[in-house]
């Protein structure tokens, strides 16, 4: 049997759409047998907190029910669904353990199933990926 | 999302078994062919019948 591809994506950002394009893309390659890792790093790192409600950013912030009423239209589940569909299709999750220290994050206010890695421990991870993508 | 609920259907299949996916989301026209071939599964064969795609997939 044939290695699986890696897939890695490193997510800056966490506002509603960055939190998606990951989840929308990484569901997606684990579910064509890709292995897929997502690196959270600062303010991506929020997306990995416990109740997390994503929104849109600045000026958009109000528009962000609208967003998710016209996805529950099109049949695209929401963010609580999608992180819920990536632990089912495997999907891997990591803290970048310096931003936690950045931004005052502590291992208590994380969901669980997350991994908390350092830069050296990603690069390992990314330097044989097939894809790589930064969401930010 | 119509790929990931094909690989989630298919873990309860066999294989030799051909699924039938109907699926209204015009980005499957792609995804549909292309999963197929990264995951070695067959498309039998494609049919559009106005806004639904229907795929037959026969399983490795």
């Amino acid at each position: 049997m044939t290695m699986a591809d890696k897939m890695v994506m490193v997510v800056s950002e966490g506002s509603f759409d960055k939190a998606m394009m990951p989840l929308i893309m990484g569901n997606t390659a684990a579910s064509m047998g890709m292995e897929v890792h997502v690196f959270f790093t600062f303010f991506g790192l929020k997306l990995l907190k416990k109740g997390v409600k994503p929104k849109l950013n600045g000026m958009m912030r109000p528009f962000t029910g609208m967003i998710e009423r016209k996805m529950k239209k099109l049949k695209i589940p929401g963010f609580a669904e999608m992180m819920a569909q990536a632990r089912d299709l495997d999907v891997k999750l990591y803290a970048c353990s310096t931003s936690m220290a950045l931004m005052g994050v502590g291992k208590e206010e994380l969901i669980d199933g997350v991994k908390i890695l350092g830069a050296s421990a990603f690069l390992d991870i990314a330097a044989d990926s097939k894809v790589n993508l930064f969401i930010g | 999302m119509p790929i990931v609920k094909l690989a989630k259907m298919i873990k309860e299949m066999q294989s030799g078994q051909v699924l039938e996916l109907f699926a209204d989301d015009i980005g499957s026209k792609d995804d549909v062919p292309a999963w197929c071939r990264r995951t070695g599964n067959e498309l039998l064969g494609m049919e559009e019948d106005g806004a639904t795609f229907k795929f037959y997939i026969k399983l490795k």
